[in-house]
């Protein structure tokens, strides 16, 4: 065996079918002694010595070169190392048992040209399997073509992939019906211990109650371990009898002979997991992005990449290892995606501290309110306990104020029926402040009061929050010389609602309009330039739209449509 | 005549929760602070003992964890009556260890919660 650290034992030498002529062995000596040469000049390669220069032949073709050290060298490096690129299949392990098992059997004086025939046919159907698999699933069911497998019902396999925490059972139970499974890696590994242990390689499901087996009665099961993977072979005939000792050989041999096959597969299957999961990851990145392979030109596109995108729009580029080039491109999705970002860090900032202040107001607000409970139970004048009643209400208009505030910003994406009304009546709540001062008009059309709409009420009240707000602040921009006003306007239109929110401000210049809806675009010097743009989104993610109607009188309308379903329309 | 304990910080609620009580009859101490909580509860035998779980000084569990040195876990769980606003998680699987009773604040029945309370 190699051993580095111990100078005593020797080195394993590299038997090379390689003839090299004695005199060189000689000259070179110590920086030959890895190699084990052919002793006789009848190898398909060879290196002689012919007039102090070297003839170098391979396969046929002879070279002559100079007599250096290097030249015999990198030969030898070249053709009698083991090639790495390569894997070879290694057959030492199965045929070794092939061997045996065949000696054995024709060993044995029963009717030998029988046994050689379906022999013969045996190692034909391993080989027609091996080659006509393609899958591990599929190597796993063909295992019952095997000849003397063919009054088998159920052919499974149980992989574990060195690392996992669970175990794959995957296979054919009654020929037809294919079993995927997960199992714990405890249970796999009792499993793969008894089967390992076992001699005669012989269970019955009873042996293994906590190994939930598809398939009641005795099997056969065969183990072998690599290092990535180890696996359990399994196959029975859903009966309880007992295998014969040459069954038991049999499947020995076969399992021994396809494990390289095994060995390839699950290499292939566990390596196209992880491209196709790679895959995955980048098909869903959400930045247009290419990778190209610089040696063949070929591309990897996303999802969001499409062939408008051009050079100067890349805005990120790197080269991954010698070959492969990744780019990231500047895209409208890049642009809404970070709006998206930094509208929910604010939003979700705004949460926690309204959570905070709900938790920091309650206590006090409740103090207030037991307090005025108890005073209205005292003899005071009435006077007093009118203002003790109305302290009360106060509190309890807080307490209302604070809820709704913060059911606002739980998660209430949900689409669910909600009256029209009450989602007005919230935006006006929450806007009551901004709008003070300006007058209101609400007007339902058709009985749109009553609609109930199939919508996320947070979208909807953010929205005509949004809406209001944006019209408050315009009428207050400029003084008209006429009282503020704010009207919304509630119609059901072909299976839409819809609401306008109007106002007598200045409206919005022609120039600017075809820019409203244009991310930070502002004309207010405190603006974002986000409103718009958001409420738009939410808007045509609840299937509707956000428009602006240029208005005859001046001041500006805003439309927004939301679906009516029809179940509830009729409400 | 039984005799309660509140302990809770918020002087407003302290305060009308020991008129309360007092009105129904009952003989009421009251404590804003933790600490002096945990000294009432050794010098006297309550039958009862409110207690908010967010004090200035210690929290609630903390009062609760004192009181191991003189009542059982048993008595524990009947004694205490656990007042949070914060109801999260943990909050609720703490207590439950202990095994009594949590009401959260603001009670949406005084009447009920005041009940329960002495019950």
């Amino acid at each position: 065996m190699e051993n580095q650290s111990n100078p005593l034992i020797e080195k394993e030498k590299i038997k090379v079918d390689i003839y090299l002529d004695p005199e060189i062995i000689s000259a070179l000596g110590n920086e030959l002694e890895h190699f084990h040469f052919s002793p006789v000049n009848k190898c398909s390669q060879s290196i002689c010595l012919k007039d102090n220069k070297l003839v170098i032949t391979s396969h046929g073709h002879s070279t002559v070169l100079p007599y250096f050290k290097k030249n015999i060298l990198s030969f030898l490096n070249s053709s009698a190392l083991p090639k790495t690129e390569v894997e070879a299949i290694d057959f030492t392990q199965p045929l070794k048992s092939f061997h045996n098992v065949e000696k054995k059997l024709f060993a044995q004086e029963t009717n030998q040209t029988n046994l050689r025939e379906s022999w013969d046919e045996i190692i034909k159907s391993i080989n027609s399997i091996s080659s006509g698999s393609h899958s591990l699933s599929s190597l796993v069911e063909n295992i019952l073509n095997v000849p003397f497998l063919q009054t088998f019902q159920s052919s499974l396999l149980v992989l574990h992939i060195k690392g996992q925490t669970q175990a794959s059972l995957l296979g054919t139970i009654w020929r037809d019906s294919d079993v995927s499974e997960l199992l714990n890696v405890k249970v796999f590994n009792s499993l793969f211990n008894s089967v390992k242990k076992s001699k005669i390689k012989s269970f019955t499901t009873e042996n293994f109650p906590e190994v939930n087996l598809p398939f009641n009665g005795s099997f056969l099961a065969k183990e072998f371990t690599s290092k990535k993977y180890s696996l359990i072979s399994i196959v029975s005939r859903h009966d309880f009898l007992s295998y014969s000792k040459n069954e038991i050989e049999l499947f020995e041999t076969c399992i021994d002979l396809l494990q390289p096959y095994f060995d390839r597969l699950v290499d292939q299957e566990f390596s196209n997991t992880k491209v196709s999961e790679l895959r995955l990851c980048l098909k869903d990145f959400p930045l247009p992005v290419k990778l190209t392979d610089q040696r063949s030109g070929a591309n990897f596109n996303n999802n969001l990449f499409h062939s408008e995108l051009q050079q100067q729009d890349v805005i990120y580029s790197k080269n991954i290892g010698n070959n492969f080039k990744i780019d990231f491109f500047d895209s409208h999705e890049l642009r809404h995606y970070a709006f998206d970002l930094f509208h929910f860090q604010r939003i979700s900032l705004l949460g926690e501290l309204l959570n905070t202040l709900r938790h920091e107001l309650s206590n006090p607000l409740f103090g207030l309110k037991l307090g005025s409970q108890i005073f209205s139970t005292l003899e005071v004048s009435d006077d007093s306990l009118e203002m003790m009643t109305e302290i009360e209400k106060n509190i309890n208009r807080c307490q209302i104020i604070m809820e709704n505030f913060s059911s606002l910003y739980q998660d209430q994406s949900e689409a669910r029926p909600t009256s029209i009304q009450k989602i007005i009546d919230e935006a006006l709540v929450l806007a009551k402040s901004e709008v003070r001062d300006i007058k209101k008009s609400l007007q339902y059309l058709d009985e749109s009061q009553d609609l109930l709409i199939n919508v996320p009420l947070i979208f909807m009240v953010q929205i005509i929050f949004n809406l209001l707000i944006n019209a408050s602040q315009s009428i207050k921009s400029t003084y008209t010389g006429q009282k503020g006003e704010i009207s919304l306007l509630v119609s059901p239109v072909d299976g839409f609602l819809s609401i306008e929110i109007s106002d007598n401000g200045p409206g919005i210049h022609q120039d600017q309009a075809s820019q409203l809806f244009k991310p930070f675009f502002t004309t207010k010097p405190q603006g974002t330039g986000l409103g718009l743009v958001l409420s738009r989104n939410l808007a045509v993610k609840m299937g509707g739209n956000l428009e602006f109607c240029p208005s005859a009188t001046g001041g500006a309308t805003f439309k927004l449509t939301v679906p009516i379903h029809e179940t509830f329309a009729d409400h | 005549m039984k005799h309660l304990l509140i302990i809770e910080d918020e002087i407003l609620i302290l305060k009308s929760l020991q008129k309360l009580f007092e009105r129904k009859g009952f003989k009421v101490d009251a404590s804003p602070s933790g600490k002096v909580a945990i000294d009432m509860i050794f010098a006297n035998n309550y039958d009862k003992i409110i207690c908010d779980l967010m004090l200035q000084d210690i929290s609630g569990f903390d009062v609760i964890e004192e009181s191991r040195k003189k009542y059982s876990a048993q008595e524990i769980s009947q004694k205490f009556v656990i007042m949070t606003a914060y109801n999260s998680p943990q909050v609720l699987s703490k207590a439950s260890s202990y095994q009594c009773r949590l009401l959260n604040k603001p009670f949406q029945d005084l009447d009920e919660a005041m009940k329960q309370m002495i019950e």
